[in-house]
């Protein structure tokens, strides 16, 4: 069987022109996907059943005993922490949220190690954006600014950027110009038009610089600033003043060097300068699947994007004290519940120390690092291959993802309505 | 001698990323690209292996000659060999220094550990079923 137009379930572009050939239950060929969305759906070795960690032995239970560990895990905890949700839909990150008020539990995503610093920019000045669709059709101009496409989002540039057609623009390969500023010479520099490569930490004064010049401050720039001459600084700033309809896409390049956010508000600050004379936007490459949903639905339900603190029975948000990464690191919570992430991979040794001292529970189809600091690991359906919901992708737009195999794996979704549900039955304080 | 450690996705990273127990992860994420001038004066050949310090703690890596990092700055794929060494300061934002982290790099014999003994080290147990 053939299913056509399946959303692909691993980075923030979300295709959603993915032909998935199935036979029986199992994925034998992909067309249209790049080699990340590809691996990703052929996908194989998952766990096949709930395991308990008992001493120095991993036992086989049943996805009631599991449910149930959890539950209780949850319950007795005074600090728990609820993290990752990004490689999941919005109906489980909804569940989540109503778990976390419940028990008065922090619920953080994995925004706060990607993008997170970028909302914290955009909380302060706004975001001046648009959809992927938006720039295919009319943008005459990308900027990648601290990423790199080729390697995270190799669909992006093919999709809606430097190969793309476009409707508003007679041969868009050579009407669009693509600038990299980057501090590697990475493959996708290599395809830009124009290159600027930056001495690591200096993107904060390179906007300046680019922000000064668009202001007709050109008197006021050094000979070269962060390693970038001070001509190529006037060429950037020309080529942007003479766009019709610019866009820039920035990565992590930018949300994890010194600066953190401030290097974000800085550059949307750039485009507001820019919009004095054309029409330019500014996005973040999200990565992670469905991480932006993550901050939507934290953000309609609680107020606030990620990072969100139930324990004093309203929520409270502060970045930085309420974020996973510091509340593993300073040893503060006492129960983790891991869905849809891996933390063990991607935080800090110190964080894993602490997660080998309090019961982990994890919902995961595949073993990964942070099996190994579980108490417990329920394998479920992986999301957007063999159970369907609903996931933001990376300009924000919400995709109805579909199903291309049926398993009989539980969803993320339903493992956590049956612990919501566990959880109700014990009475409140 | 002191380098700029940056981390960042690769194709290779995203590509075996679903399944962390394999050899292939392990190779990319504990690989780390260096230009050849740094090699050469630490006197290095692709696949050396190399003892990285960081803030808190070491870790033994690969050494692979790159064109895209400049002197000065080696490149280490995101996952738990980078991570091994990077503090968990956040600086009250929730996002550690994953980007801008000074390390010492020196020639080792030692082998990098495979992901389970790295989880392992740090109180975790492996499940390989
Ligand atoms: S670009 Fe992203 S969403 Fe598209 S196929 Fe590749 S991994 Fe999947």
């Amino acid at each position: 069987m053939i299913v056509k137009d399946a959303v692909c379930p691993f980075c923030g572009c979300l295709c959603d022109d993915i032909e998935v050939e199935v036979e029986g239950n199992r994925v034998v060929a992909v067309t249209n996907a790049c080699e990340l969305g590809m691996t990703k759906f052929m996908g194989e070795k998952r766990l096949k059943n709930p395991i308990l960690r008992v001493e120095n032995e991993w036992k086989d239970i049943t996805y009631d005993e599991a449910i149930r560990y959890a539950a209780d895990m949850l319950l007795s905890a005074e600090r728990p922490l609820l993290y990752g949700w990004s490689g999941t839909h919005g109906e489980a990150q909804c569940v989540g949220v109503h778990m976390a008020e419940l028990i008065h539990g922090v619920i953080d995503n994995t925004s706060s190690v990607c993008h997170g610093p970028s909302i914290l920019a955009i909380q302060e000045v706004g975001h001046p954006g648009c959809t992927l669709g938006v720039v295919k059709n009319r943008a005459d101009l990308v900027i990648y600014w601290g990423s790199n496409p080729i390697d995270a989002h190799p669909r992006h540039l093919s999709r809606y950027t430097r190969y793309a057609e476009g409707f508003f623009l007679e041969n868009a390969f050579r009407d669009r110009k693509v600038i990299v500023v980057d501090v590697r010479k990475t493959e996708t520099a290599n395809i830009a038009d124009e290159f600027v490569q930056i001495k690591p930490g200096g993107d904060y004064a390179v906007l300046s610089a680019l922000r000064a010049i668009v202001q007709g401050k050109t008197d006021t720039i050094p000979r070269t600033v962060a390693g970038v001459t001070r001509e190529q600084l006037i060429r950037v700033a020309n080529l942007c003043k003479s766009a019709k309809f610019g866009a820039v896409y920035f990565g992590l390049g930018l949300t994890m060097t010194q600066g953190k956010y401030k290097n974000i508000r800085n550059a949307i600050e750039f485009i507001s300068e820019l919009n004095r004379h054309t029409k330019f936007t500014i996005s973040a490459m999200r990565g992670h699947y469905n991480v932006y949903g993550s901050n939507e639905v934290n953000t309609w339900m609680t107020g606030y994007p990620f990072g969100i603190d139930f324990s004093r029975g309203i929520a409270f948000y502060n970045p930085g004290e309420t974020t996973a990464v510091d509340i593993l690191a300073r040893k503060e919570c006492d129960a983790a519940l891991i869905v849809g992430s891996d933390p063990a991979a991607h935080f800090p040794r110190k964080c894993l120390e602490h997660l080998a001292e309090i019961p982990v529970v994890q919902l995961d189809p595949y073993p990964n690092a942070t099996t190994a600091f579980c108490n417990v690991q329920i394998p479920v359906a992986v999301t957007g291959i063999d159970a369907e919901g609903t996931a933001y992708r990376m300009d924000g737009v919400p995709i109805r993802t579909r199903r291309v195999l049926s398993t009989d794996y539980l969803s993320d979704e339903e493992v956590l309505s049956r612990m919501y549900a566990l959880m109700q039955e014990e009475p409140r304080p | 001698m002191s380098f700029l450690m940056i981390t960042g996705r690769t194709v290779n990273q995203g590509v075996t990323v679903e399944n962390k127990t394999s050899p292939e992860y392990a190779a990319e994420t504990s690989t780390c690209f260096m230009h050849e001038f740094d090699m050469m004066e630490l006197g290095l050949d692709d696949g050396d292996a190399i003892r990285v310090t960081g803030p808190c703690g070491d870790v033994v890596m690969r050494a692979a000659a790159s064109l895209e990092v400049e002197m000065g700055t080696v490149f280490v794929p995101y996952g738990p060999y980078a991570n091994h060494i990077v503090a968990a300061g956040t600086r009250s934002t929730g996002m550690p220094d994953f980007k801008s982290h000074e390390v010492e790099i020196e020639p080792t014999d030692e082998e990098p550990k495979l992901v389970h003994k790295l989880m392992e080290d740090l109180g975790g147990l492996a499940y390989d079923r």
